[in-house]
């Protein structure tokens, strides 16, 4: 019964078939991303100058040379060098490649996520926030050091501003990655990244984990809410007041291996400002929060008994 | 001097208990009970017809380059649907689990496997297609053809040959039992690390995928060394480099990387044994372990792995287009400098695998231009398969339409490559399905290449041809299917859906995840055409007479078809690159007028024992067993040592009986049994 249900759920969708609009990437929201798809636009465009042809060869001289047309066609069964086409076929692709290296190097300094050339050239003057981030197994946890605020599984931020963030994680690599808005880096135990990103107008986004770090992986999502300035000071007032977390406590349950299913946020009063350089020393000194089996099977699954800490 | 593991040990059975087997899980017993059955028919077909000496004698023990080739691509073919079989499981999985609202059958939340269980199938579903699936298929190749074309009545090192393909066996196992006993790896085809070490991973599976691994590449530097060894030293007289045929230049380059790169792979992977039995800390994230050089020692590895397997295909192609166009193989001295020239700078390019990983831009753009320079030799290759076809005579045989769709593939394949390897746009597709949609457009490449070799080679190694109309039909299915499959797959990359996902939170998405899981049905129906061409086939065993084909170029084909077990009656003199062709032209002989005596080797038993054993070892080490380890090991060192004392010379083959094989070809074919034959006096033969 549940099967046919499905059918019947599904076959609509996929009739109504893949809009253009689900293409994420060719919708960015800010200057990063931008970059992204306008590099991504000129490069396969390039590429096309060497595709089309080849691929037209690849299906014209199959046709033009059967052997059901030997009649018409010339045949020079012992023609196996021509300097001429040699030079072209290295000469084009060579030159090609020559272009296309050319515009990556530049590309990728132009939006590198360390320190973006890019934003300090298109927004020099914007106002910089700073968030630390942190990869858990299975949470993204949110540190607004100046706010003194703590978020799980929501970002967020002011358009307009220029977003630092500084990334770590607690056990595993996390690729952090926010579609339409910021590039992917990755999210590393003992050791910190960085990225930078700008959103341009006020919007709604999704965030989730690229790299597979477990069985929660999956769920590794986060809603990131670019909003005006006015509402990002209103939105840190209204969780003043939130619990307090600091490393012990941080420590006791929220690095604790767990799944949080609907990406429910939840928020916190950051009383230890040194929380996210303390989180990578102690993995730097071997803190580990292992997954042992009867974990990993629990997750997801209707049958297991539910495990301490997972929702 | 162990790690503490989780769960239970004891000294008689380590960490095996009765909870390792999943005799309550809905999907694994059902697999086991047809396994099973299919095992027990199989057994009792051999022992009915009364063939279990003659399998011993005439393949397990076989030291025959043609009959090793000829196994390892019944593994690789069979290692193939138990991939296909994984990956109809995940499409699947993500087929149903979209969104919070999807419902989960068997015990899963969402969908009907759980995360426990579907990473485990997706880890495996790589693992095997490109060590288990692709390697062998293609070692396969190269063992059954370069001999051949190369003039050679074996490979140089026949004993080592078998000792390879048993140790690939080995470890094709250990992934399968790892099936029904225990679990396998749920850290990806690359061993994600730390999450590979106890802390994330404290089951067996890691293990069976890391010994699994360990084993069968040992065997690849073995035949590489093989292959190597037989190229340079073995060439029939008159074959100078120049006049070496392309599929064999690229199995040298082939096996130039597979000596030089898998060491690389068996340190990385030598450390993280180390560091999960000892409890060292190389590439633990902490304690001043390093496991982002773990991914360099990986992917210094990995990436020479991908064009380790795909320039066996490119040389498929330059025997298969040629051959088909009715025309010489268009630049031959530019085809082999791109074979180099690809593998070369195949070495620069590893970290493409993690731009994200935190480099700064210099190093990013050095690693980024390095591999777009990459295409540069690949595009030459295309434009010389297409210059082969121009002006010549072509007809659609299967290996032609198999070849031809290469071509395409390779061209959307290196289209793909070259964006990702522009970091600014890898930045934002990243380890999404676009990057999987990229490369399995190249393994594609690599599956269609390798079907256009067997079913090309394939009357030459057993003197009938494949059902061409089944073929066909083959042929179009699987295209469709791969259409149905990719394009949505590209489509959902752009779309920004991450890649390793057991539930698809996002919804739109479910339109591209319902076209893949038509499209990987369709695939059955190709399964069904492939396994109806291989009985029909084998059931009319219409006799392919010499020229199978009319259009035979290399000196492969100058052999009796089917090949005898000898190879060439009397080794050829080689008078130019395609030397059937050549002859035929100038009316040159094609047989040899006077017989010589015929130097063997004596088949042997001890490699497929080692292999038996290492197997064995394997499963002893992942389960912790340590006496089994001991005693398997010095079982290793004893069947060294026995072999080492062997003064068994192999066996001649009289001129008389040589020229009564050729006169009766059928009795030397692949599957004629042939007399047990006694030691013959080295020396006079050749
Ligand atoms: C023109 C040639 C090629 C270029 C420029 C190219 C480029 C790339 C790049 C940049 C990536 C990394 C993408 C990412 O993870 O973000 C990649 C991934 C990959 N490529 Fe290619 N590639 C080429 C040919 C091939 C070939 C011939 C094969 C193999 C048969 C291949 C197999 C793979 C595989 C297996 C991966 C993904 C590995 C993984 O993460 O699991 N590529 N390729
Ligand atoms: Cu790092
Ligand atoms: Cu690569």
């Amino acid at each position: 019964m549940r099967v046919l249900g499905l059918v019947a759920l599904l076959a609509p969708l996929m009739l109504a078939g893949c809009s253009v609009h689900d293409m994420v990437l060719f919708f960015p929201a800010g200057p990063m991303a931008a970059s992204e798809l306008h590099y991504t636009y000129l490069i396969t465009g390039i590429m096309m100058v060497i595709i089309v042809p080849t691929l037209l060869m690849s299906i014209w001289f199959p046709i033009k040379y059967h052997i059901s047309r030997q009649h018409k066609e010339k045949y020079t069964p012992d023609w196996t060098f021509s300097y001429a086409i040699e030079v072209l076929a290295w000469g084009i692709p060579l030159g090609i490649v020559a272009v296309l290296a050319w515009l990556s190097v530049h590309g990728i300094r132009g939006i590198d996520p360390w320190n973006p050339p890019l934003l300090a050239k298109i927004a020099p003057n914007a106002p910089v926030e700073e968030v630390d981030v942190i990869a858990t197994d299975w949470q993204w946890v949110f540190i607004y050091p100046a706010e003194k605020l703590v978020t799980i599984d929501e970002l967020t931020i002011p358009a307009g501003a220029r977003i630092d963030l500084k990334l770590t994680a607690t056990q595993n690599m996390d690729g952090f990655y926010i579609p339409q808005v910021a590039p992917m880096v990755d999210a590393m135990p003992a050791m910190q990244t960085k990225d930078t990103f700008l959103v341009s107008q006020p919007g709604d986004f999704t965030g989730f984990s690229t790299d597979f770090s477990g069985a929660g992986f999956s769920w590794m999502r986060f809603a990131v809410h670019a909003v005006s300035t006015a509402d990002f000071a209103a939105w840190v007032q209204s969780h003043q007041g939130a619990a307090p977390l600091d490393y012990a406590a941080f420590d006791a349950h929220i690095a604790q291996p767990q799944v949080n299913y609907g990406a429910t946020p939840s928020y916190f009063t950051l009383t230890d400002p040194k929380l996210f350089g303390e989180v990578i020393s102690a993995a730097q000194m071997g803190k580990t929060y292992p997954v042992s089996q009867a974990l990993n099977k629990a997750v997801a699954d209707d049958d297991a008994a539910p495990v301490a800490g997972a929702q | 001097m162990q790690v503490a593991i989780e769960g239970p040990w004891s000294p008689l059975f380590g960490r095996l208990t009765l909870d390792a087997i999943p005799y309550n899980n809905p999907i694994i017993v059902p697999t086991f009970i047809v396994a099973a059955l299919a095992g027990l028919v199989a057994v009792g077909a051999v022992l009915y017809y009364k063939k279990l000496g003659y399998i011993w004698r005439e393949w397990l023990c076989s030291v025959d380059h043609k009959k090793i080739g000829v196994m390892y691509i019944i593994l690789g073919l069979v290692m193939l649907f138990r991939g296909y079989a994984d990956g109809l499981m995940i499409r699947t999985q993500q087929a149903i689990a979209i969104g919070p609202n999807s419902p989960g059958f068997l015990g899963a939340k969402h969908g009907y496997l759980p995360p426990f269980h579907f990473d485990q199938i997706y880890s495996a579903h790589g693992t095997i297609m490109l060590i288990f699936a692709a390697t062998p298929l293609l070692t396969g190749l190269g063992n059954v053809i370069v001999p051949l074309q190369i003039g050679a009545r074996d490979m140089a090192f026949p004993y080592l040959n078998a000792t390879s393909l048993w140790l690939t066996f080995a470890g094709a196992a250990l992934v399968m039992i790892s099936l029904f006993v225990g679990e396998f790896s749920s850290a990806t085809w690359v061993g994600l690390m730390p999450y590979s070490e106890m802390a994330s991973n404290p089951g067996v599976g890691v293990d069976y995928w890391m010994w699994a691994i360990q084993i069968s590449s040992i065997g690849t530097t073995f035949n590489s060394i093989n292959i190597i060894a037989t190229i340079v030293k073995m060439r029939a007289p008159g074959m100078t480099w120049f006049k070496l045929p392309v599929f064999s230049w690229v199995q040298l380059t082939t096996a130039i990387i597979g000596l030089t790169a898998f060491p690389i792979l068996t340190v990385a992977l030598t450390m993280l044994g180390i560091d999960r039995y000892l409890g060292t800390h190389f590439f633990t994230a902490g304690m001043g372990g390093n496991f982002m050089l773990y991914i360099n020692l990986f992917w210094i590895w990995g990436h020479p792995e991908v064009y380790f397997l795909v320039l066996p295909a490119f040389g498929v192609l330059s025997e298969v287009v040629p051959a088909f166009s009715r025309k010489a193989l268009f630049g031959y001295p530019t085809m082999v400098a791109a074979s180099f020239s690809i593998a070369g700078i195949g070495w620069m390019v590893w970290a493409h695998h993690f731009f994200t990983m935190g480099m700064g831009p210099n190093q990013i753009g050095f690693f980024s231009a390095a591999t777009m320079i990459v295409g540069i030799p690949t595009g030459v290759k295309a434009f010389n398969w297409l210059f082969t076809m121009y002006r010549g005579r072509i007809s659609y045989e299967t290996p032609m339409l198999w070849a031809m769709i290469s071509i395409v593939l390779l061209l959307i394949g290196g289209l793909t490559g070259m964006m990702l390897s522009a970091s600014v746009i890898d930045y934002s597709v990243h380890d999404s399905v676009f990057v999987v949609a990229h490369f399995h457009c190249m393994v594609l490449v690599i599956g269609a290449s390798a079907f256009a070799a067997v079913i090309f080679w394939w009357p030459k190694v057993f003197g009938f041809k494949l059902n061409e109309t089944l073929g066909k039909w083959f042929f179009w299915t699987f295209i469709a299917g791969s259409l149905l499959v990719f394009v949505p797959m590209f489509m959902a990359g752009l779309a920004g859906e991450t890649r390793r996902l057991d539930y698809v939170f996002n919804t739109a998405l479910a339109p591209y995840m319902l076209w893949e899981e038509v499209g990987v049905l369709v695939y059955l129906a190709s399964i069904f055409f492939f396994v109806a061409m291989l009985v029909v086939s084998l059931w009319q065993r219409v006799p392919a007479g010499e020229s199978p084909w009319g259009t035979e170029r290399g000196l492969e084909w100058l052999t009796r078809t089917p090949v005898p077990f000898y190879n060439f009656a009397v080794t050829p003199h080689v008078n130019a690159l395609d030397e059937t062709s050549w002859r035929r032209e100038v009316g040159a002989a094609l047989r040899p007028t006077r017989y010589v005596p015929i130097h063997l080797p004596h088949g042997s038993g001890l490699p497929f024992i080692l292999g038996m054993d290492v197997f064995a070892w394997g499963f002893a080490l992942t389960w912790r067993i340590d006496w089994l380890i001991v005693l398997t090991t010095i079982a290793m060192i004893a069947i060294v040592f026995i072999r080492s004392f062997d003064r068994n010379e192999g066996f001649i083959i009289p001129a008389e009986e040589v020229e009564a094989y050729e006169a009766n070809i059928s009795t030397a074919s692949i599957f004629a049994e042939q007399p047990k034959r006694g030691h013959g006096l080295v020396g006079e033969a050749h």
